[in-house]
């Protein structure tokens, strides 16, 4: 074994010691939105295997979160649970006696997710760039319109309620290091390259003999694969889920986080998740009132949004391409800066 | 002057003392309300109306006061629950006021069931929020209860047999309560002769309408907001469709009477409160430093959320203070009984958690609301 895959190793179990460490001295907040940056985490690698490694500009993650959202509650949730709340119309009845354990059910939202993700790259992938973008942002906006109408499978607008909260740490950052050990992977195989090769140009990477079409749906339906777990887990830690929740915002957020880390830089994903989640959750310290050497500042709600805004726009002129633009982080790079020091000591 | 400035030092610094140890006593309350996003003006308008009732009542029996920490929720369900773990966990507030719609509220509860402390929320309707639930309570009647109320109304005032409904699809809301308006009013012998959908952005009902004019019902329900409503009002008086529009709390808003103009005059709805039919001196009081504070009436939103911060500082008292334990807060809360508040006498029952309280009938008159009845539950 290479001494960069011990020291990945060693880092991947240090994240899990400082997990197991956290969770028995950090209060449940700061676990709660440790949780959230786990499936954040998540969901932003799988997206920027789509948009940054592809280089497909997609803006359907709200869609594929959804689905797994839904599947993997409806699969949980008890046939009693099911009968008290769909008070509108009744439940189909196959779907109202299913019910299963958290993680087949997580599986299933994945595969589900994934197969959805499969029927649509044939549509999606017939255009290419911005028409892109416009096409699979329809497909966020249907799949609100269907959760609000198929009532009898997602209860409509009232959405699904009281769903266990099996979401721990411990399977935020169990999937959340999974999916990036997976991804990790893929954008160094064969296919990753492939998937630069469209990324860079696409009519050249026809021409090297790529088939383009199957390396991009081997891209997106990896993604959705992932993003339906997401979706998953995040039902399962919120308890609530309705068709509110998935609006183009959510795309945002995780196109926020893959742009300000560099698209196509998987470790410029983490530290952008870290920077958004824990950013918005810090900065809530500038919206209480304030006592400033006797000078007294009430509370401005909303003001943390305009500090966040401020510092996006400050990182994106001064990293251009995002915080690791479309470089990674590796241990050789980190070893070949110590040892330039040793030499510049010398 | 050494002695001047010693004499002074010691002043200051047993000032400072007597200063600190006196904020030393007080209670942590967390509020959870969108104060930005799509419903901040609804939680904009009650953080208004705690902010007045914290001003008549600053401090709880025992001279604590009482601190209000408010924090932001967007409006979503994640951030809600977020809120609500920071309050209980870092700030260690001994209950939590919030929040405004129902399934943020119902984001929030699991964690106040978790942590043993108290929620109340103040406009969250759905029966389903406080279900199941030991830690959470609302100081509002809930979805069934104010269909009912807008059922009898034009079953027995109105007289009207027949009647059409109009459903917000996208909104948990409008769906909820239009259901509960179908089930009271069919157990009443009413007959509903055409159900019609739209969704939020619809800008255009002439499909429903003309539905709706086919059937000819007496009385049209629509719960839905007041942008939707007033569009559709003015869109089913051009048609020629006169009938009265019934609404529920969701219609109360200045907006309705600026956007709908002469064709809302008619419309009328069920809600928590009405300013000029408030009967408790503490409604009278509070409407009075209300006016002197924004110089306008307060809507139900400010009343609700009042009454929330009113009943808990009650239940604060009854437990005994700043000593007082979150769970024993609770206990007080849900033994609420025929407290004067603003939006009426409120009861909470000790097993569900629901108020049982009034609902107040206003309709639009010549562009302006007014006090119809109030029906008792």
């Amino acid at each position: 074994m290479s001494r960069n895959n011990i020291l990945t190793i060693l880092s991947i179990i240090f994240i899990f010691l400082f997990i197991w460490y956290g969770s028995h001295h950090f209060n449940p907040y700061v676990m709660k939105i440790w949780e959230e940056v786990g499936i954040f985490l998540m969901l932003g690698a799988s997206y920027n295997l789509i948009n940054g490694v592809a280089g497909q500009f997609s803006l359907e993650p709200n869609g594929f979160v959804a689905i797994g959202a839904y599947v993997a509650a409806i699969l949980t949730l008890t046939p009693a649970q099911k009968g008290a709340m769909f008070i509108i119309t009744p439940m189909v009845p196959w779907l109202q006696n299913l019910h299963m354990s958290f993680f087949p059910a997580l599986i299933i939202a994945g595969l589900v997710t994934a197969f959805v993700g499969f029927l649509l790259g044939f549509p999606v992938f017939r255009v290419r760039g911005d028409y892109l973008a416009i096409v699979t942002l329809g497909f966020g906006l249907t799949i609100r319109v269907v959760a609000n109408n198929t009532i009898s499978i997602t209860n409509g607008a009232l959405g699904l309620k009281g769903i266990a909260n099996y979401t721990n740490i411990w399977w935020c950052w169990g999937w959340a290091v999974f999916a990036m050990v997976v991804i990790m992977r893929i954008v160094n195989s064969e296919f990753g390259r492939a998937m630069k090769a469209i990324r860079d140009d696409e009519d050249a990477a026809i021409a090297m003999g790529i088939n383009t079409f199957w390396i991009k749906m081997i891209a997106f339906v990896v993604a959705a694969f992932f993003e339906g777990v997401g979706g998953g887990l995040l039902a399962h830690l919120i308890t609530v889920i309705s068709p509110t929740m998935f609006t183009f915002f959510l795309t945002f957020q995780l196109l926020i986080i893959i742009v300000v880390g560099g698209l196509g830089s998987m470790t410029g994903t983490a530290l952008a998740t870290l920077l958004v989640i824990w950013g918005s959750e810090l900065l809530r310290v500038v919206e209480q009132p304030m006592n400033i050497l006797g000078l007294h500042i009430p509370g401005i709600p909303g003001m943390r949004m305009v500090v966040f805004a401020l510092l996006l726009i400050i990182i994106m002129i001064f990293a251009r391409e995002g915080i690791m633009g479309q470089k990674e982080f590796s241990w050789d790079k980190l070893f070949n800066l110590f040892k330039k020091n040793k030499v510049a000591q010398k | 002057m050494k002695r001047f400035l010693h004499i002074l030092a010691v002043a200051v610094v047993s000032f400072m003392f007597l200063s600190s140890s006196s904020f030393a006593k007080e209670v942590k309350v967390g509020v959870v309300w969108p104060m930005t996003g799509l419903v901040a003006a609804f939680g904009q308008s009650a953080w208004k109306g705690a902010k007045v009732a914290q001003s008549m009542e600053p401090k709880a029996k025992d001279g604590s006061n009482i601190h209000l920490i408010l924090l932001d929720n967007k409006g979503m369900k994640v951030q809600t629950a977020n809120a609500v773990s920071k309050l209980i966990t870092e700030d260690h507030v001994k209950a939590v006021i919030g929040a405004i719609t129902s399934s943020n509220t119902m984001a929030g509860a699991p964690i106040a069931e978790r942590n043993k402390t108290p929620m109340l929320t103040s406009s969250a309707t759905n029966p389903l929020v406080t279900k199941g639930k030991k830690y959470v309570s609302r100081v509002c009647f809930i979805d069934p209860f104010q269909g009912l109320v807008a059922a009898k109304y034009v079953w027995n005032t109105l007289h009207a047999k027949t009647a059409a409904v109009m459903i917000e699809r996208d909104q948990d809301y409008s769906v909820g309560l239009a259901h509960a308006f179908i089930k009271a009013y069919k157990k009443l012998g009413g007959k509903i002769v055409s159900t019609n959908f739209f969704q939020s952005t619809d800008q255009d009902y002439s499909a429903q309408i003309s539905t709706i004019k086919s059937k000819n019902p007496q009385v049209i329900y629509m719960p839905s907001y007041y942008q939707e409503i007033s569009l559709f009002a003015r869109q089913a008086r051009q048609y020629g469709l006169n009938q009265v529009i019934m609404a529920g709390d969701g219609a109360e808003a200045e907006a309705l009477l600026k956007i709908g103009g002469k064709a809302v005059n008619g419309v009328t709805f069920t809600t928590h409160f009405d300013p000029h039919a408030a009967a408790t001196p503490l409604a009278k009081k509070f409407l009075k430093l209300y006016y002197k504070k924004y110089k306008g009436q307060p809507d139900a939103m400010a009343a609700l959320g009042a009454d929330a911060y009113f009943v808990l500082v009650h239940a604060i008292n009854e437990a005994g203070g700043h000593k007082a334990t979150p769970q024993k807060i609770n206990y007080y809360i849900r033994h609420t009984k025929d407290f004067k508040g603003v939006t009426g006498v409120i009861t909470i029952d000790p097993k569900t958690g629901n108020a049982i309280k009034s609902a107040v009938v206003r309709k639009v008159e010549n562009g302006k609301f007014v006090y119809v009845t109030t029906v008792n539950p």
